[in-house]
């Protein structure tokens, strides 16, 4: 029995250490525009920004308004810990919900949303769409292309580390591959034992099992 | 054992009684656990359907109960003994069989739980092979899903050579087995980023293993060797002493792994975050549930044990029925724990 729990611990042992690339919880920290805040101009991306990497290809972000339609252009990008999405020219004096559902780096979807509203005399557009959205995204255009560029670097380095992280299927094959020839080995050699002439089940027979 | 076919079967109605507590207790308490505990819709965002978010718990559930029910099996060897083979064998004959089919539906769920899961991914459609393939490929919980299924079907081949050469297979190397195929299970759950990411792991480790000897050997016992009072007197005190253990390794376990997850999460405030967020409700509803156990497996260890060491005949599976049904209920309220949000 002992020696039983000695081989357990040593196979806890070497599964948790085998783990050891960090992969958490993924947990909002901050958003712009913020929860709650009133903006003066239409924004022209919202960014999620999480404790840590989010993991590529499940990331889902909608801008929603209060009447139910929808404002968000194109799918949710994501870049190492930050998620954005492009917004349609909002109209102003509304109010916006951003719901997203990402998937953690320990594999489990999260959801969740943040509201911010559009101040009334906002700069965004209410009816000419063309001239203001040109004139507010005007601005921001020069940000928005810089940190265009930082996340599409970000984004193949962010890939890297997560395949990096992970291991891939290869080595979940690798894994099952090694576990089965173990299992296959400790079965072969444990029938052999037994099959050699001795009574079943006597003390000594057994402690000899257990000495393997 | 002189026992009359009637008073067997009745017997065995009443093992049947603690098995079937046992799992109704689990889906319930996972499905009810889930739903409360689920996370909001939110605006925008499409939401898996009906069949997941109430198929993707009861199967995951079931993945446990099945791994339970292969442990406490592979047990009961160890337990009984080797040294009557007179006595035990007509009871071994019948746990062999079910411990390959336990294994054969731990494999099968923990296969069923990785299309849910990608499921719950890929809202609005039915997954894919390409689609389940990429979850594996992508996500660790796939990975390990798929390793637990492959110990769960090593299991159910060594299983299927102890019913064809008995005991001459080890009883070791079949527990070893069982509880190696628990080892992925943790890394379903919730992970913390942070230097303490091993210790924690390996404290969820001891926990997984602990419960599932604990509960799968209790149930074991109270459904195949309760009617028997020879060997009940033999197991059942061997047994006392593993539970004593587990009971001690699962509940200190539980609580580190629960208290230092939340602690280590950012934007959770200790001690106000035990209450408000559903991960600490669920620690708190395991707390209470685990110091409920502590009564019934004091009563059974303390009032029943003596008597039952002098072969008299005992309430034993009635009150097993009790202490089972509580731990199904903390096996259901697990599932939704390794899933609910901890913010």
């Amino acid at each position: 029995m002992r020696r039983l729990l000695t081989v357990l611990l040593l196979a806890c042992a070497t599964v948790g250490l085998a783990h050891t690339p960090a992969q958490a919880h993924n947990v909002l920290i901050g958003s712009d525009p913020k929860d709650g805040a009133t903006l003066t101009a239409s924004p022209e991306r919202v960014t999620l920004v999480f404790d840590q990497l989010v993991r590529q290809g499940y990331a889902q972000v909608g801008v929603t308004g209060a009447d139910g339609s929808a404002w968000a252009d194109g799918a949710a990008e994501v870049a190492a810990e930050r998620v954005s999405v492009k917004v349609k020219p909002l109209p102003a004096g509304g109010t916006y919900v951003v719901g997203y559902r990402i998937l953690s780096a320990d594999g489990h979807p999260v959801t969740g949303k943040i509201t911010f509203s559009l101040a009334p005399d906002a700069s965004g557009v209410s009816t000419d769409t063309t001239s203001a959205a040109a004139g507010s995204s005007g601005a921001a255009n020069s940000g928005a292309a810089n940190s265009g560029a930082v996340s599409s670097g970000a984004v193949s380095s962010g890939a890297a580390a997560e395949a990096a992280a992970n291991g891939g299927a290869g080595m979940a094959v690798v894994w099952i591959v090694g576990a089965l020839l173990l299992l296959a080995a400790g079965t072969a050699v444990a029938l052999r034992r037994s099959s050699s002439p001795v009574v079943e089940g006597s003390p000594a027979v057994e402690g000899e099992r257990t000495g393997a | 054992m002189t026992v009359t076919a009637a008073s067997v079967s009745s017997r065995r109605i009443g093992g049947r009684a603690v098995a079937g507590a046992f799992g109704v207790c689990a889906v319930l308490a996972a499905v009810a656990a889930s739903t409360l505990t689920a996370q909001d819709a939110v605006p925008g965002i499409p939401m898996p359907g009906v069949v997941v978010t109430y198929g993707l718990p009861i199967v995951r559930v079931l993945l446990d109960v099945a791994a339970v029910a292969v442990v406490g099996l592979s047990l009961l060897p160890k337990l009984l003994g080797f040294d009557d083979p007179e006595r035990t064998e007509p009871v071994m004959l019948r746990v062999r069989p079910l411990a390959v089919t336990a294994a054969w539906a731990w494999a099968i769920c923990a296969l069923l739980t990785i299309v849910f899961q990608t499921a719950e991914l890929n809202p609005g459609s039915v997954p894919t092979f390409g689609m389940i393939a990429a979850y594996v490929d992508d996500v660790g919980t796939g990975q390990g899903l798929l390793f637990s299924a492959a110990c769960a079907l090593a299991a159910a081949g060594i299983g299927l050579m102890a019913v064809r050469f008995g005991e001459k297979v080890p009883a070791e190397l079949r527990i070893i087995v069982a509880l190696f195929g628990l080892l992925p299970i943790p890394v379903t759950g919730h992970a913390v980023d942070s230097v303490w990411h091993d210790p924690i792991m390996i404290s969820m480790e001891i926990h997984v293993m602990g419960a599932a000897a604990w509960t799968g050997g209790l149930v074991a016992l109270a459904a195949f060797v309760a009617p028997h009072r020879d060997l009940l007197a033999v197991a059942l005190p061997k047994f006392s002493r593993i539970a004593t253990v587990c009971l001690l390794l699962v509940g200190l376990s539980g609580l580190i792994t629960g208290l230092s997850t939340m602690a280590l999460t950012p934007g959770v405030t200790l001690p106000d975050a035990i209450v408000t967020s559903p991960y600490g409700q669920l620690v708190v509803v395991k707390t209470a549930l685990v110091a409920l156990l502590v009564p019934l497996a004091a009563h059974i260890r303390f009032r029943l044990l003596p008597a039952i060491r002098q072969r008299r005949a005992t309430a034993l599976v009635g009150w097993a029925v009790a202490e089972v049904s509580v731990m199904g209920l903390a096996y259901g309220v697990a599932v939704a724990i390794t899933r609910s949000s901890i913010v």
